[in-house]
């Protein structure tokens, strides 16, 4: 054992001097869990749209960091856990695309409340892509950040299902081991399907194709020439896991990601700064 | 925002200088519960790995849930580092876990959840490396009354194997060939595990053995729950791994307290529905038998209609909340 009280990396972190303040936001049926990280006087306000489900678990220490991250740098951010997931409230089998993506509304309005002098940005990663663009889309925010975003939640689901088979094909040996498509199968056959340890419906599953990112939102490009707000769009390389597909929980979430949220916040504060100056977001 | 709803209060503690994010899940009824002279204990969850608080398949949240439903208070903690808890983790997180470095903090939140919440004593709950701080944590700290350990493991890991190992396991799992070569293998190990007697191969973790020797001897209760594990033969191990679960059992002594027990269905991860249920089932048993409620009248009678019926207790508790029961955190700050 180590010596007694110095077990644990326990200096404070460089970017703790921001309040964290974790609540409880009521929702229809549902409470959300949230936590703030508080800036006295923040160059723009920003609102974490997580990736689904299980992904949250995986990935979860370096999407705190980078909301640390960002209050160091003067940003003030949300982040929170889907309705029927993590700290939050609600049956998961139950919950739509709908009501994740009204959880995202409502968050965004509570935010921008606190101080509407400043920009509100949206960010996603993942499925929170999806949901934070097309809550964009719908005219909500002042500007977008998008991480990995798929075309639709389809992919996303997808994708958690990759790593989870990846996962359970870890403890089977021969023919107990089966593929992803052995499990898609088994959704399209009618059959709810238990992902680590959330149940899909068969509807989320339906749904989940016809639930997609907006047209707009295909390239920067296209949301240049769509939308008068600023759209900043990265696609995460495998260097980014677990933010990105793949990884090891427990080792690659400790890893330092300060290539990727240094250029991320560099353009936030661009864009803030720009704000400030008088260029109108929307 | 607030603070607190239905069952559910989020709580900060001091991680000796750090501060650390929990949820406290209020027991039912506010019964009180006997540890032999009318006091009550306490449930705390520590992390599993890196994974926060809630653990895979929010798992944690359902069983913290039950647990107080059951009456007894139930603490989730993020320990410094992870979850939405203040610190830094080390990159070594594994070899700092499997060398009891979080002990002391999480023997400060045991003590501090006593000071708290009037509470005799805590039981730590672990899953997999969180098995590992939880027997740190108890050994540390006298305020432990007992153990609920699921998937433990008693030697030193490799964080993250070589590549050329990870590919030939890969290979083996996957072709005929390889699984024939994989059993061949495992043979070969047996044998040498047979000369070498009932002594734990080299990789164990001995400091981790002389606290379960600390614990155990003196008597706390422990729970420990096993999955099946890789090629593994119901409770017994793969062939040519050292059966730990036999060992820490035998090492636990004459005045063993040791419930050992198979959770048939359930993956490593004990969050697919199979595995969550059959833990609650045990823990359920496993705290009426060794921390028998004291005043069974004040239980909210739903409470124990759920209980009586082995209904899984509802994972997430409804958003109806009456404000007047919330917030004794807030009332005590």
């Amino acid at each position: 054992m180590r010596e007694q009280g110095v077990a644990v990396k326990t200096q404070l972190h460089e970017n703790e001097q921001a309040e964290e303040r974790a609540g409880y936001y009521p929702v229809s049926g549902a409470h959300l869990y949230t936590v703030l990280h508080e800036v006295a006087e923040p160059l723009a306000r920003m609102l974490l749209v997580g990736p689904f489900a299980s992904e949250r678990h995986n990935s979860y220490l370096p999407w705190v960091r980078w909301a640390r991250y960002l209050a160091a740098a003067n940003v003030e951010v949300l982040r929170y856990d889907y309705r029927g997931v993590g700290e939050s409230t609600g049956n998961f089998e139950t919950m739509t695309f709908a009501d994740w993506g009204e959880d995202v509304a409502q968050l965004s309005v509570w935010l921008k409340e606190r101080g509407p002098q400043v920009p509100l940005v949206l960010h996603g990663l993942g499925l929170g892509a999806v949901l934070s663009g097309r809550a964009f889309d719908a005219g909500i925010g002042d500007a977008l950040l998008l991480w990995s975003a798929p075309a639709n939640a389809n992919q996303a689901l997808r994708q958690t299902l990759m790593r989870w088979v990846g996962l359970e094909q870890i403890f089977k040996f021969g023919d107990d081991r089966k593929s992803a498509s052995d499990y898609i199968r088994k959704l399209e056959q009618g059959s709810p399907l238990e992902v680590d340890g959330y149940t899909w419906s068969v509807k989320l599953w339906q749904e989940s194709f016809d639930f997609a990112l907006p047209a707009a939102l295909a390239s920067e490009e296209s949301a240049a020439k769509a939308y008068t707000r600023p759209v900043r769009m990265v696609k995460l390389t495998r260097d980014a896991a677990p933010l990105s597909k793949g990884g090891l929980v427990g080792f690659d979430d400790l890893k330092d990601f300060g290539w990727l949220y240094a250029p991320n916040r560099e353009w936030l504060v661009a864009m803030a700064t720009k704000g400030s100056k008088g260029i109108v977001y929307a | 925002m607030r603070e607190c709803i239905g069952t559910r209060e989020l709580m900060v503690l001091d991680g000796l200088g750090v501060r650390l994010q929990g949820t406290y899940h209020r027991p039912a009824g506010g019964l009180s519960v006997a540890t032999g002279a009318g006091d009550r204990v306490g449930v705390l969850f520590v992390n599993s790995l890196s994974l926060p608080r809630a653990a895979s398949g929010d798992s944690a949240v359902h069983w913290a849930n039950a647990i107080a439903a059951l009456g007894y208070p139930a603490f989730r903690i993020d320990l410094p580092g992870l979850g939405d808890s203040a610190g830094q983790a080390s990159t070594d997180l594994l070899d700092r876990i499997n060398d009891g470095a979080f002990a002391p903090v999480a023997a400060g939140a045991i003590k501090e959840l006593e000071d708290r919440f009037a509470l005799s004593g805590v039981i730590v709950f672990g899953h997999c490396a969180g098995s590992v701080s939880a027997v740190y944590a108890g050994a540390a700290s006298s305020k432990c009354k007992g153990l609920i350990l699921l998937d433990p493991y008693f030697h030193l890991p490799q964080a993250k194997r070589p590549r050329l190992r990870e590919e030939l396991s890969g290979w083996a799992r996957r072709s005929k060939l390889g699984g024939m070569l994989s059993n061949a293998y495992d043979r070969t190990r047996n044998v040498a595990m047979k000369v070498r007697g009932n002594t734990p191969p080299g990789n164990a973790n001995m400091q981790l053995l002389e606290r379960w020797k600390q614990l155990t001897a003196a008597g706390i209760p422990v729970l420990l729950l096993k999955a099946p594990g890789i090629k593994a033969q119901g409770a017994k191990p793969r062939v040519g791994e050292f059966d730990y679960i036999d060992y820490v059992v035998k090492l636990a002594g004459r005045r063993t307290r040791v419930s050992a027990e198979f959770v048939e269905g359930a993956d490593h991860s004990f969050a697919n529905r199979a595995g969550r249920e059959a833990v609650q089932k045990h823990i359920s048993e496993w705290l009426g038998k060794n921390f028998p409620l004291f005043d069974h009248k004040s239980v909210k009678s739903n409470d124990l209609a759920k209980h009586a019926s082995d209904e899984p207790v509802d994972l997430k508790e409804s958003a109806a909340v009456s404000d007047e029961q919330c917030c004794a955190l807030e009332a005590g700050k």
